[in-house]
């Protein structure tokens, strides 16, 4: 038996995938909330990045806030997330949608962590940075939730 | 309501609901802009509410956070209504039958309302305009209020395909 099924085998699975409705509903829920919250938050910090949103407000200072969120909200959407994969790990690894999720996810993370924090901690990160960071992570994070929200449906 | 199910059977057995229904990759693209519109439009809306509430982002004036993310705000709303639209236009019968869809568009109404009697009203106020440090209850309400209806329209979008088919 190859590890995705066995994982999906294992009693935490079944309870989840298994038991009641509302406990794979409420997962679901949980995990939009947090991609919600992390999406925006981005938005937010790449508009006062690039001068189109609080220029009034420096970028540290939005960006302190900001980032606290989309951490939150990653760390939200990850856990809800890896007890949805354990509970049919075989289908999802088994569906291109869900594998270009996860290329894309950590990408994103990789930018976020390499690039865009570099970005974020100067007050006036030069043009080049500052645009290759939003762009990429933009680009990055509505693809991941737009694979993800494509998984049920391939 | 069976005029109600029957129109919603015609929009659903149209050569356009029909063809977005059984597309391959249409259905779910459309799903997937109907996510990142709400993201974008309520996710937004979110981050208000947290200043509004006095949570966060306390650096940046309530009138600079209203002014600075209300087109961002209406361009997630319109890619949200659009793909919404074609959704509803693809599986109008399961909609008008499923117990959760009813309860989704009466939060977004109360959300609505609540957001314009914010904007219009509450915003309007003198403490509110000139950037007070200590602002009037209303407007932590009202902040709370959204947060609470925001997420009931989530919640009950999620919850339509996990009803059980009444009818």
């Amino acid at each position: 038996m190859d590890f995705l099924t066995q994982l999906q085998s294992t009693g935490l699975a079944h309870v989840i995938a298994k038991g009641n409705h509302l406990i794979g509903a409420s997962l679901q829920v949980l995990h939009i909330l947090g991609f919600v919250v992390l999406l925006s938050s981005l938005v937010v910090i790449c508009l006062r990045m690039l001068g189109l949103a609080f220029v009034q407000t420096p970028l540290t200072q939005v960006a302190r806030d900001g980032v606290r969120l989309i951490w939150i909200g990653l760390a939200v959407a990850v856990a809800s997330g890896t007890l949805m994969f354990i509970s049919g790990a075989w289908h999802y690894g088994h569906n291109w949608a869900f594998e270009l999720k996860m290329v894309l996810l950590v990408s994103a993370v990789a930018v976020q962590v390499l690039l865009f924090r570099r970005a974020a901690a100067t007050e006036v990160p030069s043009p080049l940075l500052a645009r290759a960071s939003v762009g990429l992570s933009l680009l990055l994070w509505f693809g991941v939730g737009l694979c993800g929200r494509m998984i049920g449906f391939i | 309501m069976s005029t109600l199910l029957a129109l919603a059977e015609q929009i659903e057995n149209s050569p356009f609901g029909m063809a977005l229904a059984e597309s391959r990759y249409a259905f779910a693209v459309i799903e997937g802009v109907h996510l990142i519109g709400l993201a974008l439009s309520v996710g937004l809306i979110f981050l208000t509410d947290l200043r509004l509430t006095g949570l966060l982002f306390k650096a940046v004036p309530v009138p600079d956070v209203l002014r600075n993310l209300r087109p961002y705000v209406i361009v997630g709303f319109v890619a949200v209504f659009v793909s919404g639209v074609l959704l509803f236009w693809a599986e109008a019968t399961m909609l008008v039958e499923n117990p959760a869809f009813p309860f989704k568009l009466a939060f977004i109404v109360l959300a609505g309302i609540n957001a314009l009697y914010f904007e219009f009203v509450i915003a309007k106020r003198a403490p509110v305009r000139e950037n007070h440090a200590i602002l009037p209850v209303s407007v932590k309400r009202a902040g709370y209020a959204s947060l609470v209806l925001w997420t009931l329209v989530i919640i009950c979008g999620r919850l339509i395909p996990y009803m059980p088919p009444t009818g």
